[in-house]
């Protein structure tokens, strides 16, 4: 039972890898670190599992743990040997369809580095089409709040890319 | 570029086709600032009990006079009670487990008031064996008052406050730089990103 548990949390985290792939990428700015917090939020997502009821769709549960999980992972001061055979496991690269798309979302990811953690959270939920509302039901904040802070880090997102040299 | 197109770049933006390990899920040591504390906790557990053991063994190594004995077994048993309802309370926190799928805001009091007062209870206990310490030599000191230990004979009412307010000051600086040291950065960060969070 219980691997067969494991069976339907392990499909339904690969079916949503994806959001865990962006989150690493936003809140780490180095592979070996991504690759950590890849580990910390797959862990917390399975401790945290046998408290999905099914009342939300699984995604959107998993934004707030994955989310949550980067805000208060801490980086490793030293690495740890015999993490590597674990390493392999992950492939953190996105296989975008063509040039172009791939180099504007590195700059995008390069420029989100410079935002602090809830300015990432506000930008990593407006890339994933989320409303206002949505945003600040899964940040705990009032719409309001949401609202203005978004559009903050909105166009401090569009200076820093300015800055680094790409047209916006 | 615009934040149209980098909504759709990032919408259409494939993930990696390798699947996730279930060895993933079989690791132990997480990285929260709660994993952090709860594991020096531990490890200060340990040291407290290695100092327990070593503190029973005063009235051999320094041969307290007889009278002292019972003194010593009272004050080392009140000591070792306080010691054990604040290991209780840290056990009680490293047992306990943790939501992750709260909304964002109540996670972070959560983790930040959790951290707040784990460390607070750490410097309680520390500051209270000090007391309890101080106590026990002063009253000790009052019951030979130099009859037995000739040594303490040098020790007079003025140095013995000078001696129980320093020992109390120095004990003090160290518990809070210890505490911050070891589990205060962690405290401020979380403090940082809540105060992130409720900027208007």
């Amino acid at each position: 039972m219980p691997e067969a548990i494991e069976q339907i949390f392990l499909s339904l985290v690969n079916a949503n890898k994806g959001i865990i792939h962006k989150i690493t990428k936003m809140y780490m700015d180095n592979s070996e670190d991504q690759k950590d917090l890849f580990q910390e939020i797959v862990l917390q997502l399975w401790k945290a599992y046998p408290g999905f009821k099914g009342n939300s769709k699984f995604s959107t549960w998993m934004y707030r743990v994955a989310l949550n999980t980067a805000l208060v992972f801490l980086r490793k001061e030293s690495r740890k040997v015999g993490q590597t055979e674990l390493n392999e496991n992950i492939d953190l690269a996105d296989t975008g369809d063509n040039q172009e798309q791939e180099e504007r979302l590195a700059s995008l990811y390069k420029a989100v580095q410079e935002l602090n953690k809830i300015e990432k959270a506000l930008i990593f939920l407006f890339l994933e089409n989320q409303s206002h509302r949505e945003i600040a039901h899964n940040l705990g904040i009032t719409e309001g709040n949401a609202r203005v802070k978004l559009n903050r880090t909105k166009e401090k997102l569009q200076q820093i890319i300015k800055k680094n040299g790409y047209e916006f | 570029m615009n934040f149209d197109q980098l909504k759709d770049d990032w919408n259409s933006a494939k993930a990696p086709s390798a699947n996730i390990s279930p060895e993933l899920l079989k690791m132990k040591e997480a990285h929260t600032p709660i994993e952090t504390i709860r594991k020096r906790m531990k490890g200060e557990f340990n040291y407290q009990l290695v100092g327990m053991f070593i503190i029973a063994l005063c009235p051999f190594t320094f041969n307290f006079p007889a009278k002292i004995i019972p003194i010593f077994v009272a004050f080392y048993s009140i000591m070792a009670g306080f010691t054990a309802y604040y290991f209780y309370k840290f056990y009680a926190f490293y047992k306990n487990a943790y939501d992750l799928s709260l909304d964002t805001r109540k996670n972070l009091l959560w983790f930040y008031y959790e951290m707040k007062m784990n460390v607070e209870l750490y410097k309680a206990l520390s500051y209270i064996l000090v007391f309890i310490s101080i106590a026990f030599v002063g009253i000790a000191f009052l019951m030979v008052s130099g009859d037995n230990m000739p040594g303490l004979r040098h020790f007079t009412i003025p140095v013995i406050i000078v001696f129980c307010f320093l020992t109390v000051l120095i004990m003090g600086l160290a518990t809070e730089f210890w505490a911050r040291y070891y589990y205060g950065k962690h405290v401020a960060q979380l403090k940082a990103i809540i105060d992130a969070l409720d900027e208007e």
